[in-house]
């Protein structure tokens, strides 16, 4: 078509560039170009018009259906994706405190440092800069940003925000920070193994961090927010609300605490030994007022962490308790009527055999009462009266005492211990039951048991959580068999007792010793462990104090010797603590009120 | 000529409304950027209030009056050697 209405009309000139320029020059001239008398179709031009106006057609359309209200997707997803923005929003963890409102652990605002190795665009000296400010040498951080076959590196985790602004002030290339929350434990490894300790996610790992994880923990948030052009949010809305973590109230007094970590480590280092615990109960209501170990370890500072330091060794570690057992044997056999407190038993020549094997006492004590056995520690008095027992009420008292079951307190890792069934015992197992070995406990279920002494006879639950209710109690023993075995406990601690040095000066004591040998391959080792369970005021106690010596190496093992004195020192302080004023007051107070006694 | 004045005084109003509508828009979007920033404000502070209380607790470790305490020649409490003044011995004072 083209070519046949260009056959019928003259040709248009070759230099179409020439042309153009010359057109004007041919208007002025009024010579017509004789391109231009070329007419072209008029088809084209309306096709071209009609194709323009359906783009403007189809522009219109598009607008409208955007602008219109038709729908708003296109645009609700183009203004999301320029301003707003989803954050978590961090749910801070619980606080721990003591009873009397101390903090023990607590979390605070901390930075994770991180990078994208291959965005990272640092000089040597802002390299060396950043390595003195995270406190890890160059060539560490050099090698962590060479990792190339990562794209995400933390540099490090759980820095502190002044040092996160400084960093965040050099504006590096690919270096970021990170929300976080790092838990800070103020009495550090005074309370360690207790609270234990939580990862770098502050997730509870040991102790009453893990006890307590979905109390202390909270849910973090997710909130979708609309920000301006300055990056401020201006309008917000939750898609999910974070729930903060609860904060918890510890039995424990941080003062008694103390006490007794000081005297534990004063006394496991005095006598060589391997380690040691204390437990210190509230004899009223079983709340556990402080429950230390050593060695221990400072949860501030895990970088060379010794795995022994972490147990909780009062809770998760069993041992034979020896002569602490002796006042339930006694006072079982007081219930039973089998004995009373002046009843005589003959201890001489010291030694005894039981179905073929041989039970001993340190010396031959001769005739001694029931009182006097509990005193001087007899195997065999304690033995004999215990053998005069059906098997059945030594294992009631044991049980109904608290031994072969976990005491349910909060804590993680509590043992049950062992206790074997009465049908089991032979004679020589009833006997050596009876004083402490074939039997193995925690030092949280003694302390436990000895409420039974110092309550009139009935136990209560402990409990490491603050109580504002006592927790009913449950009968064991007949109260006026309790305050005769306390007069016992009482004797124990006097000069012809085996424990005179857990007095205190002021407070009458009660208590009783334990020196086991420690089994080690299924032997009896030279090896002991020295302890001593006792309350204070022995009339009226308000504190049950339980310590243990694992291992004393310095010479004396004995629990009279070892542990009673580290009593001494805690049920002191403790005492003093509790502000309980002692039972010789009315006689120190008239010298108080001399003007020469105050001076 | 009724209508168009009612037809001016409506688009007046239109357009009062509308410049209403952004102004409050714009000190809603503003009063809430200062609603963050105070409780932005408050987070710090809370935040702040807890490193104090972990510093207060760390200050106040019986261990570290205890070596203050030795350091001013002081020496830890004896039960032997304290004196308890008994309640209500003296008449109070009016």
């Amino acid at each position: 078509m083209k070519r046949s209405s260009s056959a019928t009309r003259p040709r248009a000139a070759p230099e179409s560039g020439r042309g153009r320029h010359s057109r004007g020059a041919d208007r002025a001239t009024g010579t017509a170009h004789p391109l231009l008398a070329v007419r072209l179709p008029a088809w084209r031009s309306r096709m071209l018009l009609f194709g323009l106006f359906c783009g403007f057609v189809a522009l219109a359309v598009r607008v409208f259906y955007l602008q219109g209200g038709m729908s708003t997707q296109f645009l609700q997803r183009q203004g999301e994706a320029r301003y707003a923005r989803t954050l978590n929003v961090a749910a801070n963890r619980g606080t721990i405190t003591d009873r009397n409102g101390v903090v023990l652990a607590s979390s605070v605002p901390a930075r994770g440092i991180w990078a994208v190795p291959d965005d990272v665009d640092a000089g040597n000296r802002d390299l060396a800069q950043l390595a003195r400010l995270l406190q890890v040498p160059p060539s560490e951080l050099r090698r962590r940003l060479a990792a190339d076959d990562r794209s995400f590196v933390y540099l490090k985790r759980q820095v502190g925000l002044d040092i996160a602004q400084r960093i965040e002030s050099f504006n590096l290339t690919g270096i970021h920070t990170s929300r976080e929350f790092r838990r800070l434990y103020p009495e550090g490894a005074i309370t360690a193994q207790l609270l234990g300790f939580t990862d770098v996610e502050d997730h509870g790992q040991d102790g009453i961090e893990y006890s307590f994880e979905r109390t202390l923990a909270g849910r973090p948030g997710l909130r979708r927010v609309i920000k301006d052009r300055l990056g401020r949010a201006v309008d917000d809305d939750w898609v999910r609300e974070p729930i903060e973590g609860r904060d918890i109230t510890l039995s424990i007094d941080h003062r008694i605490q103390y006490v007794a970590f000081a005297a534990l480590r004063a006394a496991v280092e005095a006598n060589q030994a391997q380690g040691g615990s204390i437990v210190v109960l509230d004899a009223r209501s079983g709340e556990i007022l402080a429950l230390t170990n050593w060695p221990s370890f400072d949860p501030g500072r895990r970088g060379q962490l010794d795995a022994d330091h972490l147990r909780d060794r009062a809770v998760t570690d069993t041992f034979e308790p020896g002569s602490t057992i002796k006042p339930f044997s006694i006072a079982t056999a007081l219930e039973a009527g089998v004995v009373t407190p002046q009843s005589t038993v003959q201890t001489s020549p010291g030694w005894m055999r039981i179905g073929g094997r041989t039970i001993s006492d340190t010396s031959s004590h001769g005739l001694l009462t029931v009182e006097q056995i509990v005193a001087k520690s007899s195997n065999i008095g304690t033995a004999k009266i215990a053998l005069q027992l059906p098997a059945q009420s030594l294992w009631d008292t044991l049980t109904a005492a608290g031994f072969g079951q976990a005491p349910r307190a909060g804590l993680s890792g509590a043992v049950t211990g062992r206790l074997r069934p009465p049908g089991s015992w032979r004679a020589i197992e009833q006997a050596t039951i009876a004083y402490g070995y074939g039997v193995s406990v925690s030092l949280l279920q003694l302390a436990r048991a000895y409420l039974v002494f110092a309550r009139d006879g009935d136990i209560v639950p402990v409990s490491v959580m603050r109580a504002d209710t006592p927790a009913p109690a449950v009968r064991v023993l007949r109260p006026e068999t309790a305050r005769a075995v306390r007069r016992m406990l009482e004797l124990a601690t006097s000069d012809e007792g085996t424990a005179p040095s857990a007095r205190v000066p002021g407070f009458r004591v009660a208590g009783k010793t334990g020196t086991a040998r420690k089994l080690r391959d299924g032997r009896y080792s030279d090896a002991y462990v020295a302890s001593f369970v006792g309350f204070a005021p022995a009339n009226d106690a308000r504190v049950v104090i339980a310590v243990m010596i694992d291992e004393p190496r310095a010479g004396h093992y004995y629990g009279g010797d070892v542990a009673a004195p580290v009593f001494s020192q805690v049920a002191a302080g403790t005492l003093r603590a509790l502000q309980v004023a002692p039972e010789a007051a009315h006689a120190i107070a008239l010298a108080a009120t001399e003007p020469q006694a105050m001076r | 000529m009724e209508s168009k004045a009612w037809v001016a005084v409506l688009a007046a109003g239109l357009m009062v409304s509308a410049l209403a509508l952004v102004t409050s828009q714009h000190r809603s979007h503003q009063l809430f950027a200062d609603l963050e920033a105070a409780q932005q404000a408050t987070r710090q502070g809370e935040a702040e209030g807890n490193r104090l209380r972990i510093e207060l607790g760390r200050a106040s470790q019986p261990a570290t009056i205890e070596a203050a305490a030795r350091a001013l020649g002081m020496r830890p409490i004896d039960p032997g050697h304290t004196a308890y003044l008994p309640p209500a011995t003296h008449p109070a004072r009016p």
